[in-house]
């Protein structure tokens, strides 16, 4: 619609909201309706494992890089995986350069607790010797451009991308660790396929995949994680409330939705093959 | 902790048959691939695939400056972002702009500068945003080029685009359009940048050692290179409007068969 | 102010018979024949003196003798007089400032804001407390969509804006979209034939200002969306020939695949 600016008029608010009312939206979409992801894997040669996300017209790329550490010591045969976001100035003029703010703490941080909590990443997997050595893989998502949603493609993102994963396998000897010669590729590490579904919320209408103009002028967003047949962690954030009714609503739906789109997206086709 | 595997240089940057390591003659470019307007949000873009090399470049501007303290008066500004991803390099880069990206920022924000017209501007500033995805030598070099693409995207005034491209020396032989093994490994490193419109370089840097022949050769087979890249650059800036037009006169043809 | 309609009667020139369809680059050469040619908008003359350059990427003209570029992307740049779309973005007791898709942000002044027709006493303002009267101005807030018209712009200062005029003041419904400002001569169309083919085609009240921004508003979302892809669509191929037909082509065909009549 308009340039994105800081401010929102109050006509585009009240055109959003008025269509919102006839169950209509700007762009022709159905209340719970995903915008159309693209995704491709392993374009980044220098990364252990990448993935390019489109939704819509956000754009996330995401890499994985590993390091070798000490486990922490309440477990310490697992290892560690660590998610960042960063939003860069390039994507939107709404963000600005500098160390990381609010928003782009809350997209890695929901995004990490999607996967965290969905037994997705098999950390005992990643532990190479107990209390000396694990893995500590970084997935580190690059915002490329804003159009809304941020949240829901990141998680895809970041799911894409462990699948795509190839990390050199190590073995713990006397001098240190040795490469064995094989990789642990991502059908080892992930094992859940959690998705991430935001809900925006202006006045009392709920919908699904807010784009840049919705979720602009929304008074708050809900986000749910889902897996198979559970619901993994949720995010209210935003100055809406929402009912017990609609939560209990937005958990059924979500799972409905997130089912449906687990077979659409079909994850597991993005693994890497290494000779 | 030890690293598993070691970011090893081999002993010798040719193969027997007298070509590099990644097969390419002395002279011979890696592959090279350019897009513009591939970031909606912003007034330019553009994306450039080079070799290994992956980097997004986007054009906001002319805006309000900040920190206000920044703005010129009598003339605009420009200013580069380079940064890296995490993700990038071998071993993954702190998020924190480091000392080397704040520098190649400030050389190419100089070596762009003398193709624009900033004193349209002023008070205001130009801000490209330089993101490299994937880097396997040659960076500023690409990102420079890539920039420039940005800014006629943009539609901002320019006397010409710039292009940049890295020449060196390995094991003793010139070459051009350095990667990453050849870069660290190699003897010398001679990026340079060329602003089309009066043929002068204004980007030159140049680690290592050379005589002042092999420098000579160094300067020609640079510029012999650019101008294969600018070519690219120019069909890359061309294209995104000609396609439209062909696709257009095709379904005009076809619409105009059926009747 | 649904009487609404665009005054802009600019002649479109990408459609001028002296435009050739030849697309240019920056720093591409455009004639080194300079004796009979002359740099016109878009063009510099090289520092030797020897060739005419192009600044922009763009569409070649040759007008007279002289040369120009018709850019297809750029910043709206203000000239008085010019009708534009502004958003309010901040304000205080002495002015508004206003957001009109320029490199600097535009102010509009309480003095520039008067209401149309005579002023109105009295009504219940009690006088005696020493109040600033502001009922002979219209009062904005912040977000508001205004339509104003560019008093005063030069380099050096930040534009001047007025909501004094036909068609002018706040906008209470519709919505607004942005293109490229180059490119909104082809929305208009020569003599505005393309703005009243996609009024006639869609039943919407169109606004197209000069800084890139148009407002619309129609019956219903259905024919809205069609036109705002209309209007990307001319945004698209902006620098094509015979847009205007395969515009109404495009509606029409649009019309019926969506079902709406």
């Amino acid at each position: 619609m308009m340039d994105v600016k800081r401010v929102i008029s109050t006509i585009e608010r009240k055109y959003i909201v008025n269509n919102l009312k006839k169950e209509e939206r700007i762009d022709g979409r159905g209340l719970w309706e995903f915008r159309e992801f693209q995704i491709s894997t392993d374009m980044v040669a220098s990364a252990e494992g990448s993935a390019d996300v489109s939704l819509g017209e956000s754009r996330i790329i995401t890499g994985l890089k590993y390091d070798i550490g000490e486990p922490f010591p309440d477990l310490p045969d697992e290892g560690v995986c660590t998610i960042m976001a960063e939003l860069l100035p390039l994507a939107s003029p709404l963000f600005e350069r500098g160390p990381p703010d609010e928003q782009s703490i809350e997209l890695a941080r929901v995004v990490d607790r999607g996967i965290r909590h969905a037994d997705c990443v098999q950390t005992k997997k990643l532990c190479i010797k107990e209390k000396e050595a694990v893995y500590i893989l970084f997935v580190d998502m690059y915002v490329i451009n804003h159009g809304g949603n941020l949240i829901d493609c990141g998680g895809v993102s970041a799911l894409a991308t462990l699948i795509s994963a190839h990390v050199p396998e190590g073995k713990y000897t006397e001098n240190g660790i040795e490469w064995t010669g094989n990789y642990l590729m991502g059908e080892d590490i992930v094992n859940e396929l959690p998705l991430v579904l935001t809900y925006g919320k202006i006045e009392d209408m709920v919908f699904l995949d807010p784009c840049l103009p919705e979720e602009l002028v929304c008074d708050g967003r809900l986000s749910i994680s889902v897996t198979e047949d559970k619901i993994t962690s949720i995010q209210k954030s935003g100055s809406a409330t929402f009912s017990m009714d609609e939560i209990q609503m937005l958990g059924k739906k979500s799972i409905e939705i997130g089912k449906e789109l687990r077979n659409k997206l079909d994850l597991w086709q993005y693994k890497v093959k290494i000779e | 902790m030890v690293l598993i595997i070691k970011d090893e240089y081999p002993d010798k940057l040719f193969r027997e048959d007298g070509k590099r390591l990644d097969g390419r003659e002395k002279t011979e470019l890696r592959p090279l691939k350019m897009e513009v307007g591939v970031i909606k949000n912003a007034d330019g873009s553009a994306y450039l695939e080079w070799g290994n090399n992956k980097i997004f470049a986007a054009v906001y501007g002319p805006r309000e400056v900040h920190p206000h303290h920044l703005a010129k008066p009598d003339r605009g500004v420009l200013r580069i972002f380079y940064r890296m991803a995490t993700y990038s390099v071998f071993d993954r880069k702190r998020p924190a702009p480091g000392r080397r990206e704040k520098e190649i920022s400030m050389i190419i924000s100089d070596c762009i500068e003398p193709v624009l017209f900033l004193e349209l501007y002023p008070g205001t500033a130009f801000e490209v945003f330089i993101e490299v995805i994937d880097a396997d030598g040659g960076t500023r070099c690409a990102s420079t080029t890539v920039a420039s693409l940005a800014l006629a995207d943009a539609g901002v005034p320019m006397k010409s685009l710039v292009t940049a491209v890295a020449v060196g020396k390995i094991d003793g032989e010139i070459v051009v359009d350095l990667s990453g093994i050849e870069d660290k490994a190699g003897d010398a490193d001679l990026p340079l940048a060329i602003t089309w419109f009066n043929d002068e370089l204004s980007l030159l840097q140049f680690d290592g050692s050379m005589d002042a022949d092999e420098f000579d050769t160094c300067l020609k087979l640079g510029k012999e290179a650019a101008e294969k890249i600018y070519q690219i650059q120019l069909d890359a800036l061309r294209s995104k409007y000609i396609s439209i037009q062909e696709s257009v006169n095709q379904s005009s043809n076809t619409s105009g068969g059926d009747e | 102010m649904e009487e609404d309609e665009s005054e802009v009667q600019e002649d479109d020139e990408f459609e001028d018979e002296e435009t050739t369809r030849e697309l240019v680059v920056p720093g591409e050469v455009l004639t080194e024949d300079v004796n009979n040619f002359l740099p016109g908008r878009g063009t510099i003359l090289n520092d030797t003196r020897d060739k005419i350059i192009s600044l922009h990427i763009g569409l070649k003209q040759i007008n007279k003798n002289y040369i120009n570029v018709i850019p297809l992307r750029g910043i709206y740049t203000p000239q008085p007089g010019d009708k534009v779309i502004a958003i309010v973005v901040d304000k205080n007791p002495v002015k508004y400032r206003c957001d009109i898709n320029a490199k600097d942000d535009a102010q509009l002044k309480p003095k520039n804001t008067a209401r149309r027709g005579r002023p109105r006493f009295g009504r219940g303002k009690d006088f005696s407390r020493n109040q600033r009267d502001d009922s002979n101005t219209e009062t904005f807030d912040i977000g508001d969509i205004l339509i104003v018209k560019v008093l005063s712009a030069d380099r050096l200062n930040k534009p001047e804006l007025t909501t004094v005029g036909k068609y002018l003041g706040k906008k209470n419904g519709g919505i607004v979209i942005s293109i490229d400002p180059p490119k909104i001569p082809r929305v208009i169309g020569r003599s505005g034939s393309m703005i009243k083919m996609l009024k006639s085609l869609t039943n919407c009240n169109i606004f197209v200002t000069q800084n890139g921004r148009i407002w619309l508003r129609g019956d219903n979302i259905a024919y809205e969306r069609l036109l705002i892809d209309a209007i990307y669509k001319i945004e698209r191929e902006a620098h094509t020939s015979g847009l205007t037909d395969r515009i109404q082509a495009f509606v029409e065909n649009e019309k019926t695949k969506r079902g709406i009549k």
